[in-house]
């Protein structure tokens, strides 16, 4: 067993190799250089904070909702729960117990992932628009639970919680930890996608009962498949919190399970590296809306809900995908394949 | 008190139906969630909001009530029809043209509540030694007379067989010479129709606002799921049910209660009891 696990570790940097030599790995470090290359190129807190960073968290939450609605079949509406109940525990562990941000993150993750099987549970049979509306249900109840304050002494409740200190003051430490929080983020979703578990997911996703007929526990995997993209969009929703210094009920608003959606669709449904580039696009256009005078008075959701139309209609794929893909024939050409 | 109590329950109780009864319909007929239900509303509720001080009252209610058919079709054309066989296709896509409603209104208009739309019909009429509001009076006329009509309409008239026809077994009903599609853009129309003719009457006793669209769609949903998908006699009964309850939460314990109504309904029903009270998928 020890020859193999060396065999399997000697080959890793011929894999690496082989793998930055495709398109795809090609242009996936490229895109891993340019990011590291923006900090030096701008300290500034604006442009690195709410172009940048605030991008690599999106693309985290709608990583794992595409984990959960791409992969495995589970259309999930109200993803912002994880998002916002984890920004709650990990605000609340920093600011009300002292406790360092890695350790709170990973406590607002595991307890998100705890809601992602108190959801999991009474959703499993519903399909389709049905687990739509009722995860969306769901969100609301949770939504109009902390802005109406039945638990307003508990969490800050209305108000929420402030005075959550950063990762780092520095907005440059900010961005890295960030960034690297996103890519090992992301190398774990697409192993899990790649692996056996997530060709399982797929297929409870074509086909649930034939799946079931298989002799696959759908149940088991269901419930893993949202415990697993709760914890994931938990990470996002702490980092969230952080960023912006406080947690209040708005995290749970329809709204940003909406965001989710919107990134991923854009980028290209089940297909994890999709969300990534749409958090990007969809952040990027996002400010270039709000600071060129001509857009000044469309709201860039408007824009986006355009895009989404045509995109779901005539792009399954997503547009980034496919443009992607131009690319890369067109790369293939200049190679002279 | 309890005056109140009723007038909310009742309003509301025919409202809801109006709505439950198209989303529905639409769900028996195609199998289709239409989330895009409350995007109706909103956007006839806006068109009539902008338009009714200039145009007039009558007309304005005719021009959004043609323009929202159409515009059911066109989206059961452009986005429900070619999406229909992608089960997520569907779900975002309706979404999306939902969302869409909601940001285009306040594109075109703006993001704020409002809630100063005069009634249909001022004043109120004496009946029974009771003065009872002339918008209150309008709405019940109104909403009977729909009911009513549509469930005549559904049960002896051609389109309405050809309607319970393709809800019951849309292969069958193929084979027989009806065109399922047609008849599904159809019906999509009608529960626009219904879904415009509800805003027309609701909006001046409650409010236009851009996130209106989702908690009508919630709404729907919840009565649908309460009444049973795809029956017309539990989408009026479960509209009363949940209207009648929220209004009494609403007057009797706390208005924040209310808004959790049919959201539990919604919870409550789907793990207990997923076929609703009146059951699957026939139609009455």
């Amino acid at each position: 067993m020890f020859k193999e696990v060396r065999k399997k570790v000697e080959s890793f940097p011929g894999y690496l190799k082989s793998w930055v030599g495709t398109f795809k790995g090609g242009l996936t470090i490229f895109c891993l250089i340019i990011l590291l290359i923006i900090p030096l190129l701008t300290q500034n807190a604006y442009y690195l904070g709410e172009f940048f960073t605030l991008a690599m968290i999106y693309a985290i939450f709608a990583a794992s909702w595409d984990l959960l609605a791409g992969i495995a079949g589970q259309v999930s509406f109200g993803h912002a729960i994880f998002f916002a109940i984890s920004g709650y525990i990990s605000s609340a562990f920093i600011v009300y117990f002292g406790f360092h941000w890695i350790i709170a993150l990973f406590i607002g993750s595991i307890i998100a992932v705890v809601f992602g099987l108190l959801i999991a549970v009474p959703c499993l049979r519903l399909k389709g628009p049905y687990l739509a509306l009722g995860t969306m249900s769901f969100g609301l109840i949770l939504f109009l639970l902390f802005t109406m304050g039945g638990l307003s002494e508990i969490l800050g409740g209305s108000g929420g919680i402030s005075k959550v200190p950063p990762i780092s003051l520095n907005p440059v430490i900010e961005y890295i930890i960030t960034l690297f929080i996103m890519v090992i983020v992301f190398i774990i979703i697409i192993a899990i996608a790649k692996s056996n578990f997530g060709t399982i997911l797929k297929s409870i996703r074509d086909d649930e009962r034939g799946s079931d007929a298989s002799g696959i526990n759908t149940t088991k995997y269901k419930i893993f498949a949202f415990m697993i993209s709760g914890f994931f969009a938990g990470i996002a929703g702490a980092l969230f919190a952080m960023h912006y210094r406080g947690v209040n009920p708005a995290f749970f608003q329809p709204l940003y399970s909406f965001y989710a959606i919107v990134i991923a669709a854009l980028g290209g449904i089940a297909t994890i590296r999709g969300s990534a580039l749409g958090a990007f696009f969809f952040v990027i256009v996002t400010r270039i809306f709000e600071n060129i005078e001509f857009f000044a008075d469309v709201e860039p959701l408007f824009f986006f809900s355009i895009i989404l139309i045509f995109t779901i209609r005539f792009a399954e794929r997503g547009i980034i995908t496919p443009a992607i893909e131009q690319l890369k024939d067109l790369w293939d050409l200049v190679l002279g394949k | 008190m309890i005056e109140e109590f009723l007038v909310l329950g009742l309003i509301q109780g025919f409202i809801y139906a109006l709505l439950a009864m198209g989303f529905s319909l639409v769900y028996g007929v195609g199998g289709v969630l239409n989330l895009s239900h409350g995007g109706f509303y909103l956007l006839t509720a806006y068109v009539f909001f902008w338009n009714y001080t200039s145009l007039g009252v009558v007309n304005t209610i005719i021009i959004s009530l043609i323009m929202i058919t159409i515009i059911g079709g066109l989206a059961y054309l452009f986005l429900i029809k070619p999406l229909e066989h992608t089960p997520i296709g569907v779900v975002i896509g309706t979404f999306a043209l939902a969302f869409f409603i909601e940001q285009f209104v306040q594109f075109a208009g703006d993001a704020k509540i409002h809630s100063d739309i005069p009634p249909l019909i001022e004043g109120s009429i004496e009946f029974l030694g009771f003065e009872i509001d002339a918008h209150l009076l309008l709405i019940i006329i109104v909403s009977l007379t729909v009911i009513v009509s549509l469930t005549i309409f559904i049960n002896k008239s051609k389109l309405g067989k050809s309607i319970r026809a393709v809800s019951q077994d849309r292969e069958a009903a193929t084979l027989m010479g009806i065109n399922a599609d047609r008849i599904l853009l159809y019906t999509v129309m009608i529960s626009a129709f219904l879904a415009g003719i509800a805003a027309i009457l609701y909006i001046p006793k409650d409010i236009v606002a851009p996130h209106k669209g989702w908690s009508i769609l919630i709404n729907s949903f919840a009565v649908v799921v309460l009444g049973g998908m795809g029956s017309l006699l539990g989408s009026v009964a479960g509209s009363f049910i949940i209207a009648f309850v929220g209004s009494y939460c609403n007057f009797y314990i706390d208005p924040s209660v209310s808004y959790l109504v049919p959201i539990i309904i919604i919870v409550v029903m789907l793990i207990f009891r997923p076929q609703g009270l009146f059951g699957k998928k026939e139609l009455l």
